[in-house]
């Protein structure tokens, strides 16, 4: 059985790591690099750098700061989003240190484009990021360009059902930043069974991870904000998620 | 030159080396998280508090509950008041010796350990190593404050591991207060990133070594923080109690003066007389240099927290600015004859920190600043005259003829 991953989110803004409450609100943390060597030596299965100004003012990856993560010599693997206007984009984020890249406003403004990147880097190295909110029985995609909802497009669902993107986080961008917030009736409602699924937006309990982890189609989950007020985050909630498919916390020790 | 965006309540701009949000309204985060002294109930926190520490009380009273960072100055006297007479704790006082001691400093501190009767421990680093540190922290990153940043971090944390003491208490938490990193309700603690981030200015006691500098692993091991084993093993947990007390520096301070005779000083760079009055250097030497670096000082700091607090305008917050920050350095001489290096060569140094961002330079040797207050405020009109903060100065910073650092431990005589 593969493992369940517990991947830390790096929400980016000028630059700077951010919390990030309901896709509205921000708080500064400190630098980007800073914080995935932190997560790094914590044991993070994944880190995500999501950059959530780029595409707006059409400023392209922040390709800097990914050579900078890259120089700290991680071995946990660095997932980069934010900003990707086209396949050569999403070359140079690979080419700068990133083990895959994560796209959100490319799977509905350019799906062509999403699916020549993902015959370069291939689909194990793409992940699709869809904010999403209960909508009746449905789920609704939010676009956070226009700050407006809508369904999830037709095209947009065969890039997964395609496996065109291996992976779909999805964000529960209302509770994001909240404790206990993510609704999970947004995994049972999710209408493409079989893709791999990554939850993220208002994680913060273990009690939540071990129901999350439990859920077909689950693979990993995302914490942001929660993992900057303690020591230790991520290995107290590795150490009370009580699913053997996690893996075990571990502790850094110099001789 | 950067376009910086400013607060419009406080005078922080968002190019903050703290890192700071500015909101759609025009309120930055700092101001924002302010605003929650005022809503929380305190009350209801001080009993988070008491809860929160209950399980590290001892219980036959033979072993110290805590670890409390102190110094002759900041804040010091109120931690302690609030661990040892509000919470009924007995704290193990830990103080790491800067070396840029005043005669106020180490007189403050003495009579904060008698009037708190506590125990105290005093780490004193091998001063040859200090110095060399210094050297290098000032041409690497323009930082004379590196040992006494990373020595107050983590000598508390050293001793709580090694004396298996696991609950530290620190009074407020500075990336809440400036530029409202987090909530009071996130009950943030303290962790080896924010340390290393911010108050190590991003960077570690290893990362000093290099093949090309005179350091050596004998000169920075005092530094290094435990590891996350031993922190885990001893159940290592550091609090702020600015998250459980509404933290308010002045009335605090002022608090201190009239209950324990705590001594404060004016200083040339600042309106504020409380703050760091044990170093000869903080609000001197060390303030230029973050105006040379960030294009702000220490006093913007103190006019923002009392803007925040409504006992200034923003309008007479600039004033005070204008009126302190570009002040020369009163104690230059004395770090140019404690590290032994010449005046010339000391400015030299400095200069090659000023951030082009915010100094120009028309000629040589002259410099024109373009820092927040020249730009920042270009909307706001500067009072006419400078406030009376009533900031109660009650002593001097030293009262020998020629002040010279007071090393104590490992240091004295030089």
């Amino acid at each position: 059985m593969l493992k369940r991953r517990l991947v830390g989110v790096i929400t980016v803004k000028k630059g700077w790591a951010v919390q990030s409450f309901g896709f509205v609100r921000h708080l500064p943390l400190g630098r980007p690099e800073v914080i995935a060597q932190n997560l790094d030596r914590w044991g993070a299965d994944e880190i995500l750098v999501l950059c959530i100004d780029r595409t707006l003012a059409d400023a392209g990856p922040d390709i800097d700061l990914v050579r900078r993560i890259g120089r700290m010599g991680l071995s946990t693997p660095v997932t980069y989003g934010g900003g990707l206007r086209s396949v050569d984009d999403g070359m140079a984020v690979i080419q700068a240190g990133a083990e895959r890249v994560c796209i959100d406003a490319m799977l509905w403004r350019e799906p062509m484009v999403v699916r020549a990147l993902s015959a370069r880097i291939g689909a194990q190295a793409l992940i699709g990021a869809l904010p999403v909110s209960r909508s009746g029985q449905t789920i609704a995609a939010y676009d956070y360009l226009s700050r407006t909802e809508r369904p999830i497009t037709t095209q947009t669902r065969a890039l997964f059902a395609q496996q065109v993107i291996s992976e779909a986080l999805i964000i529960d961008w209302q509770h994001e930043g909240h404790a206990r917030g993510f609704d999970t009736d947004l995994v049972r409602r999710w209408p493409l069974p079989g893709v791999p699924l990554i939850a993220f937006g208002g994680i913060s309990e273990p009690e939540q991870l071990e129901e999350l982890f439990c859920m077909e189609g689950v693979v990993a989950a995302g914490v942001g904000n929660f993992l900057a007020y303690r020591e230790h985050a991520i290995q107290n909630l590795k150490e009370r998620v009580r699913v053997p498919s996690v893996r075990p916390a571990e502790y850094e020790c110099k001789p | 030159m950067q376009a910086v965006k400013f607060c419009q309540r406080c005078l922080y701009g968002d190019d903050h080396p703290l890192g700071l949000v500015i909101d759609e309204q025009g309120i930055c985060s700092g101001c924002r998280v302010h605003d929650e002294k005022d809503r929380l109930e305190w009350q209801e926190r001080w009993a988070l508090l008491e809860k929160l520490v209950r399980p590290y009380r001892s219980s036959d009273g033979t072993t110290h509950d805590c670890i409390v960072p102190v110094s002759g100055a900041h804040d010091s006297y109120y931690i302690v008041h609030l661990v040892k007479q509000r919470l009924g704790l007995n704290p193990l006082l830990v103080s790491y010796n800067k070396y840029f001691n005043t005669e106020l400093g180490v007189r403050n501190l003495a009579n904060l350990r008698i009037r708190f009767d506590c125990d105290i421990l005093v780490q004193n680093v091998n001063p040859d190593s200090v110095k060399r540190i210094t050297r290098a922290s000032l041409r690497q990153f323009g930082s004379i404050y590196w040992p006494c940043l990373a020595g107050t971090s983590t000598f508390p944390v050293q001793t709580a591991v090694r004396f298996r003491i696991p609950l530290v208490i620190w009074g407020a938490h500075q990336g809440l207060e400036q530029v409202g990193m987090f909530s009071h309700e996130h009950e943030v603690q303290m962790t080896r990133r924010y340390r290393k981030d911010h108050d190590l200015l991003g960077v570690e006691a290893d990362e000093l070594l290099s093949m090309f500098d005179t350091l050596t692993e004998r000169d920075i091991w005092q530094y290094r923080y435990p590891d996350d084993h031993s922190l885990n093993s001893v159940g290592v947990t550091g609090i702020y109690l600015g998250n459980y007390v509404r933290w308010d520096p002045k009335a605090q301070h002022e608090e201190m003066i009239r209950s324990y005779d705590y001594g404060s000083a004016s200083f040339s760079r600042t309106f504020d007389c409380y703050d760091h009055v044990d170093c000869f250097n903080y609000m001197d030497l060390h303030d230029i240099l973050k105006l040379y670096k960030h294009g702000y000082s220490k006093v913007t700091d103190h006019a923002c927290r009392e803007i925040r607090h409504g006992r200034l305008t923003r309008e007479q917050g600039l004033a005070l600015v204008r009126h302190h920050e570009q002040r020369p350095a009163v104690y230059a001489r004395q770090f140019c004859d404690w590290l032994g290096v010449t005046a010339t060569s000391l400015e030299f140094l400095l200069d090659l920190h000023r951030n082009p961002d915010h100094w120009y330079q028309p000629a040589p040797g002259r410099w024109e600043f373009h820092g927040w207050s020249t730009r920042a405020n270009s909307a706001v009109q500067t009072a006419q005259a400078t406030p009376d903060c009533k900031f109660v100065q009650n002593s001097v910073l030293d009262t020998r003829p020629d002040p010279r650092y007071i090393v104590v431990g490992k240091g004295y005589p030089s």
